[in-house]
């Protein structure tokens, strides 16, 4: 680099830039001229070379577009030199990426210099294909690269950057290692006595054995070997220990790699490792020395991650948590938050259950830490940790804490301490008061879920009705209460309200005095509920009592005429049913129980969990699949399901259990309940999901579960079934009538894709634009569009995109001909596939006669004579159609215009006639003069008698057929109505001309007044 | 009256603050530095000149190398705001002198602060014109070495009589040994011109400036060949108006001096013009213009890596005048690697800073035409090909002694009491403004 004088003035020049303006012409010049010596014929001195292509990395890191001169950077690379050589490798790596192909032709290039003798060249190529490396160098170089690595003739230097560079290969590509061969030499591998070899190995064996542990289990003793050379520090270089730990990096490695092994069974293997990790475990302290702490830190949470994975003996495990005990009372955060995540995590190995309830304290200590991560750790723990033996006291510290909590982590806090109190409730009034206190406490954050519970909760258990009723009553009594408060309470004290009767201050209509006080302050979606319990009060007033009737009927009054219809509609029929006696009894009787299932609640803390911070636990879990977890037997805590959900149990997996024919399916939660029974109750107030929100939620990681229903209705269907399933949005019939009299607008619509039409017309030719749309935010595949023509259209269709990607428009455009008069209409097959799911429809394509038609007005002097000329059938015909649709004159004229037949005002003497030309097109017939005459009966509008003539009588026939659908069926009424109506036109037709028929004329009539 | 400014800031290049005054409250001090963050350093700065961040609204133009912004924060007159920038501008430049810029600033502190004072008033503009406030405001300014010297002083007479008075653009009692009228007539010619040579849009923006040394209090009358004019004049004086090329002049506006009722009475420019120079009036014209140059290009794109363009320019003004400082732009692909010219007169070069072929010519004479012809060779490049979009053509020039719009001056008359004799004289020239041909 030194001595590049052009170099060093451009950037000394660029770094004297007053503005961004002045550097972007001073770049911009530069690249021209680099440009321009690039282009000459001249060759270049590899001096300017190198000159110029760092030049163009300069640019490159300033943030200009270098979309040029990879050529030469990419031929620098086969340079002799070292500066030469760097430049092109450095320029290479930094400008180009793995999907260009210029780097195939530097391939052949990087493999000479990995095969050749020169090991700074050989680490250049490396690092190169180390860093940009794809499939094509995985495919053609890791040979090589393997050879590199087990040479031992290499300097460490050389083989440790082989090792990270085939890591790079085979992430690339997994076949870049043949596993048959490999797994022996990277049991060799990992006998190396050079430290830093090792580690990079050991990077390369963690990936190799993420992928297929089983190949390597020759390596599992071997990395045994490596921890207990470095625990036991023997061997260790200077260079490899850190504050006196020996190697840390290589020690997590080797841990971290024997995770992936499911368990050791060898005793002897086992028996040293659990040294090992004791050692380490004893051996770890905090220490003042922040670089030390974190590397032994390090080293020892990977340790502790072994233990939770090898399953070890309780005595360990204690040991374990007895550590973490100690880590948790540090005031060292960073500590803190480890030990309380590690003990949540120890939390999925049953029996050290105990262990960690010694800490409880301490943990409920850890709950007023002022750092939020820490909190947050300790509410997991303290929720997970919670069984019978401790919920009252660890509940009460939640509901302690939620008074002074902030309010990001209130609503999360609310929901696991209504959870708990519902898991481990010792008895149920005490869940009860918990849940009472808790909205009393915390209102807002209180979901509808945990109130739907208690609600539940109580109508099912008869004994706790009464006491519910009365500490209803109770918190009523307060001044100012929460929202949901009112709710609960207005709900309860409705239905077992009466229970109460005889206590002071319980009667019906005390009761609904002080529930009306509360009236005014309550928000719309809780009106509704309180005149319900008004009912309920009334009905259960016995005897009956005037007073209080008076009172709910003014409310009931009042509301009759309220916004809300949900309000209106129960104050009415409230007001209603309470003067119908016997009837308003049976209809406001108690509620029924309701079924048992699954608490709602605990569903939505999944989802809660899913969607909050997520812990680093599961991270880890998602990134590599562990089995460290998933092989840890998720014994339920105390019987309830396990508080950490499992990772790794995909929806996938689910359905394709479900959708094995028999039996699977039965033991997957029966209760799957309707999204919720009782928010159905509740009307408005349900703001869970309905069915269609909850399908959402298939993606969640959820389990088993409510979602179970909603998986197994669509997997259980065999795939190739699924045509057409789809619901088609809008009436397609509609659609196409509403489109022959329009030129643009929507042909079809289903979830997932929208075709618009748009069309323009001129004379026989037509150009009709498709529009497919794709909705929905996958890809539709294998879309076809065919068109089936009739005989008298020509169509020509260009071919429709194979793939449409999400949310994207193609359009195809369609070219019409019309080669004669004909009321065929042409039809598209339309299919598409969105995953599994085939979608097909024919739709008629609106090319039908009228389309053709030109608007022309004719004045009296042109019309008469063409009238005239036109001598009768077959060129001239007549009809009386009967059952038309009845229609003012204006409006029939209306209708005529919108298909382009044009009205002439005003050509008719008599009012009720219309007369009507227009110009058809066609490749036969050319341009034709078509002729019309309406006579409407003033006093039945539903006949009329047609007279239609043109110089064709295919195309008189034709239009007069076409006018006379139109007439008849309503054009957005259903086509099935046309055979019908149409019918008896054809015999209609039969009939020969009778020279009455002539005389009938009225055209001649019309021509004779005049 | 509109609010134009809460605060003005002149800030230099790098965005530091030169100096600044606030009128009113309602803006905060450090609204600067959200221009600088939000503005500045962001590509916006050329493209928008009034932007809104937070409540306040900038309002901005660069001069020289200076950015003048104004802060408002109520619902402002934007326009008002600009005026008075060009307005405080002009006024800076009477008083040091020629250059505006950031030294002409840092060695005028004092006079612009009191300056600033003196023209806006809790955000309302003021008087802004040099002439009445030279008469208070007497501080000099630091005059560039370049400049012309400044008069020497005269007495000042009442200056409050004076700025009320009805006459309040000119001073009583001026005398010169030689009374002289300089007129200008400066006209730039707008086009736009489809590769066919069909004129897509075309109009010529000019302005009447005047120089005056009179004596006295003198009326002055103009006679141009406009329509309107000519039209009245010929009705007044009941007989046909003279064959020749009438002018419509459209959005034609005058310096405050121009007795307007006597305009739109008698269409007559007629007026008691301040001392020195000032601009008369601005028009526009949109119909009738003659173009000065045609420019047919043929730009050849052959293949991926060779273009060919061909250029021939044609002067179509009359063959005794003459063109000064031609420069015709020629836009190439932004890969030009090389290129070779073939040009019949003048220097042309490839300027890889704007992506243009710079074609040069320093006297182009009336009814001749040169041709440019080049050869450009394109570097391949790795990025998705795109295609390249074709600038237009630009080009510059000025044209002496000829107007776009065919305007010229028919009389200037001045009457002064004491019936002294003047010299007029009138001077045309036309830029090219925005002059654009696609290719």
């Amino acid at each position: 680099m030194t001595g590049m004088r052009g170099l060093s003035v451009f950037i000394s020049d660029i770094r004297n830039c007053q503005n961004k303006e002045a550097e972007r012409l001073r770049v911009d010049k530069e690249l021209g001229n680099i440009r321009t010596c690039f282009k000459n014929e001249k060759v270049l001195t590899p001096y300017k070379k190198k000159k110029y292509v760092w030049k163009m990395l300069y640019i490159h890191m300033l943030g200009y577009d270098v979309d040029f001169g990879h050529m030469e950077a990419v031929s620098l690379i086969s340079a002799p030199k070292y500066p030469e050589k760097q430049v092109g490798y450095i320029v290479t790596s930094c400008l180009l990426n793995e999907n260009h192909d210029f780097l195939k032709l530097a391939i052949n290039t990087v493999r000479n210099d990995i095969i050749g003798r020169n090991e700074t060249f050989q680490c250049l190529a490396l690092t190169l294909v180390g860093n940009i490396g794809g499939r094509d160098f995985a495919e053609s170089l890791a040979p090589d690269v393997q050879k590199l690595l087990i040479s031992s003739s290499c300097r460490p230097l050389v083989r440790k950057k082989a090792a990270l560079c085939l890591l790079r290969l085979f992430r690339k590509n997994p076949d870049a290692i043949n596993v048959d061969g490999w797994a022996d030499r990277m049991t060799q591998l990992l006998d190396e006595r050079d430290l830093g070899v090792l580690t990079s190995s050991t990077s390369l064996l963690v990936a190799l054995v993420s992928n297929n542990h089983e190949a390597y289990s020759s390596c599992l003793p071997k990395c045994v070997k490596i921890l207990e050379r470095l625990a036991r520090n023997q061997d260790v270089p200077q260079e490899y220990t850190y504050y006196g730990i020996p190697s840390p990096w290589l020690q997590v490695k080797a841990m971290r790699a024997l995770q992936y092994f499911p368990t050791i069974e060898d005793p002897s293997t086992r028996k040293s490792l659990f040294e090992v990790l004791q050692r380490i475990l004893m051996g770890t302290d905090v220490v003042k020395n922040v670089n030390k702490n974190n590397a032994s830190h390090a080293v020892l949470f990977e340790a502790l991650s072994l233990v939770i994975h090898l399953d070890a003996e309780k005595e360990m495990m204690s040991q374990c948590v007895a550590l973490l005990g100690k880590f948790i009372s540090v005031r060292e955060p960073n500590i803190r938050y480890l030990g309380l995540e590690n003990m949540t995590r120890m939390l999925m190995v049953t029996d050290v259950q105990d262990v960690i309830k010694k800490h409880q304290s301490q943990i409920i200590t850890s709950l007023k830490d002022p750092d939020i991560s820490i909190r947050r750790r300790a509410l997991d723990l303290l929720y997970g940790m919670c069984d019978v033996s401790n919920a009252k006291d660890i509940v009460e510290e939640l509901l302690q804490y939620l008074s002074t909590a902030e309010f990001s982590m209130r609503e999360e806090l609310s929901l696991k301490a209504a959870i708990l109190a519902e898991k481990f409730a010792p008895d149920l009034s005490w869940y009860v008061d918990v849940i009472l206190q808790l909205i009393d406490k915390a209102g807002d954050f209180v979901s509808d879920d945990i109130w739907f519970r208690v609600v539940q909760f109580v109508t099912n258990n008869e004994d706790l009705q009464p006491y519910a009723a009365s500490k209803a009553r109770e918190y009523l009594d307060k001044i100012a209460i929460h929202e949901t408060m009112v709710k609960v309470s207005a709900y309860i004290l409705g239905e077992y309200g009466h229970l109460l009767a005889r206590q002071p201050g319980c009667s019906a209509s005390e009761l609904f005095s002080i529930l009306h006080e509360k009236l005014p302050t309550v928000s719309t979606p809780t009106i509704p509920i309180l005149l319900s319990t008004y009912a309920k009060l009334l009905m259960h007033a016995q005897p009956r009592d005037p007073e209080l009737e008076k009172k709910v009927w003014a409310v009931f009054k009042k509301y009759e005429s309220c916004i809300d219809v949900e309000i209106q509609q129960r104050a009415v029929e409230y007001f209603e049913l309470s003067k119908k006696g016997a009837a308003f009894m049976d209809v406001l009787a108690e509620m029924p129980k309701f079924p048992e299932r699954q608490s709602s609640l605990i569903k939505k803390a999944e989802i809660v969990e899913d969607t909050a911070d997520q812990s680093a636990i599961k991270l880890r879990a998602q990134q590599q699949p562990s089995n460290a977890l998933v092989v840890a037997n998720p014994q339920p805590v105390s019987g309830a399901p396990p508080p950490l959900k499992i990772p790794s149990q995909e929806p996938q997996s689910v359905a394709r259990s479900i959708s094995q024919p028999n039996g699977t399916s039965s033991n997957l939660d029966p209760q799957a309940p309707s999204p919720d029974l009782l928010s159905d109750l509740l009307g408005p107030l349900a703001i869970e999901a309905a069915p269609g929100a909850v399908s959402t939620d298939q993606h969640g990681p959820s389990g088993t579960g409510g979602h179970a229903d909603e998986v197994d209705g669509s997997a259980i269907v065999p795939v190739g079934e699924q045509t057409n399933n789809v619901e088609v949005i809008g009436n397609i019939a509609e659609r196409f009538h509403a489109l022959c009299l329009k030129d643009s607008g929507v042909l079809y619509e289903d979830p997932y894709i929208q075709i618009g039409i748009k069309a323009e017309w001129r004379g026989h030719h037509g150009r009709l634009v498709l529009f497919l749309g794709n909705k929905s935010t996958s890809p539709l595949t294998s879309v076809q569009a065919l068109i089936l023509p009739p005989a008298h259209l020509k169509l020509e269709l260009s071919p429709v995109p194979d793939t449409i990607p999400p949310r994207a428009q193609v359009q195809s455009p369609l070219e019409v001909m019309n080669i004669r008069p004909s009321r065929d209409v042409a039809v598209l097959d339309f299919s598409y596939k969105l995953g599994t799911i085939v979608v097909g429809a024919k739709l008629r394509i609106p090319a039908v006669i009228n389309k053709f038609l030109q608007p022309l007005q004719l004045t009296t002097e042109e019309f008469f004579p063409q009238w005239r000329a036109l001598s009768g059938p077959p060129l001239k015909l007549q009809e009386v159609v009967r059952g038309v649709r009845p229609l003012a004159l204006p409006e029939m004229a209306n209708l005529f215009n919108s298909f382009r037949v044009t009205i002439c005002p005003g050509l008719d003497p008599n009012p009720n006639n219309l007369v009507a030309s227009t110009t058809f097109y066609s490749d036969t017939t050319g341009a034709m003069l078509c002729l019309a005459r309406i006579e409407t009966d003033p006093a039945d509008r539903t006949q009329l008698r047609m007279t239609v003539g043109s110089g064709d009588p295919t195309l008189t026939f034709e239009l007069k057929e076409f006018i006379k659908e139109q007439l008849i069926v309503m054009p957005m009424g259903s086509r099935a109505l046309v055979p019908a109506a149409a019918a008896p036109a054809p015999a209609a037709v039969a009939q020969p001309p009778s020279p009455a028929a002539l005389a009938d004329d009225p055209g001649a009539m019309l021509a004779g007044l005049l | 009256m509109p609010v134009a400014a809460s605060a003005i800031y002149f800030l230099n290049l790098r965005g530091d603050v030169l100096i600044n005054r606030t009128y009113r409250d309602d803006v905060g001090g450090n609204m600067v530095d959200a221009f600088r963050t939000h503005i500045m350093q962001t590509k916006e700065l050329g493209n928008c000149p009034v932007r809104q961040i937070g409540g306040c609204s900038f309002v901005y133009m660069r001069i020289s190398n200076v950015y003048i912004v104004i802060v408002v924060s109520s619902n402002a007159n934007v326009a008002c705001g600009f005026k008075f920038v060009v307005e405080a501008v002009a006024l800076f430049k009477s008083y040091f002198g020629g250059a505006f810029d950031e030294d002409a600033i840092k060695n005028n502190f004092v006079l612009i602060y009191e300056l600033l004072d003196e023209i806006m008033d809790f955000g309302y503009p003021q008087n802004l014109s040099p002439e009445i406030l030279k008469l208070y405001i007497t501080q000099e300014g630091v005059r560039s070495p370049f400049s012309s010297k400044p008069k020497d002083n005269k007495p000042v007479p009442n200056a409050t009589l004076q700025v009320t008075g009805a006459v309040g653009w000119r001073r009583e009692g001026l005398s010169y040994k030689k009374n002289e009228v300089f007129l200008d007539i400066v006209e730039s010619v707008n086009l736009l011109m489809s590769s066919k040579g069909n004129v897509l849009r075309c109009d010529v923006t000019g302005k009447v400036l005047m120089k005056c040394f009179l004596s006295g209090m003198p009326d002055l009358k103009l006679g141009l060949n406009d329509k309107i004019g000519l039209e009245k004049e010929s009705e007044m004086k009941s007989r046909p108006a003279k064959s020749g090329k009438t002018i419509e002049l459209d959005d034609v506006t005058f310096h405050q001096c121009v007795n307007l009722t006597r305009f739109n009475s008698e269409k007559t420019v007629s007026f008691v013009p301040p001392d020195g120079e000032f601009e008369l009036m601005k028009y526009r014209i949109t119909e009738g213009v003659n173009l000065p140059f045609r420019v047919l290009p043929t730009i050849k794109e052959l293949g991926r890596t060779r273009m060919e363009v061909n250029v021939k320019v044609k002067s179509v003004f009359g063959a005794k005048m003459f063109a000064l400082g031609v420069v015709v732009k020629i836009p190439v692909p932004k890969q030009t690697a090389k290129t070779n010219f073939q040009v019949t007169t003048g220097r042309a070069k490839y300027n890889p800073s704007i992506d243009c072929l710079v074609w040069k010519i320093r006297k182009f004479p009336g009814q001749t035409e040169s041709t440019l012809s080049a050869e450009i060779e394109l570097i391949s490049t790795m990025g998705e090909k795109k295609s390249w979009t074709r600038p237009p053509i630009q080009m510059e020039f000025q044209v002496p002694m000829f107007t776009a719009s065919g305007l010229r001056v028919r009389f200037l008359k001045v009457w002064e009491k004491s019936g002294y004799n003047t010299v007029e004289w009138v001077r045309y020239i036309t830029k090219a403004g925005s002059y654009e041909i696609r290719c």
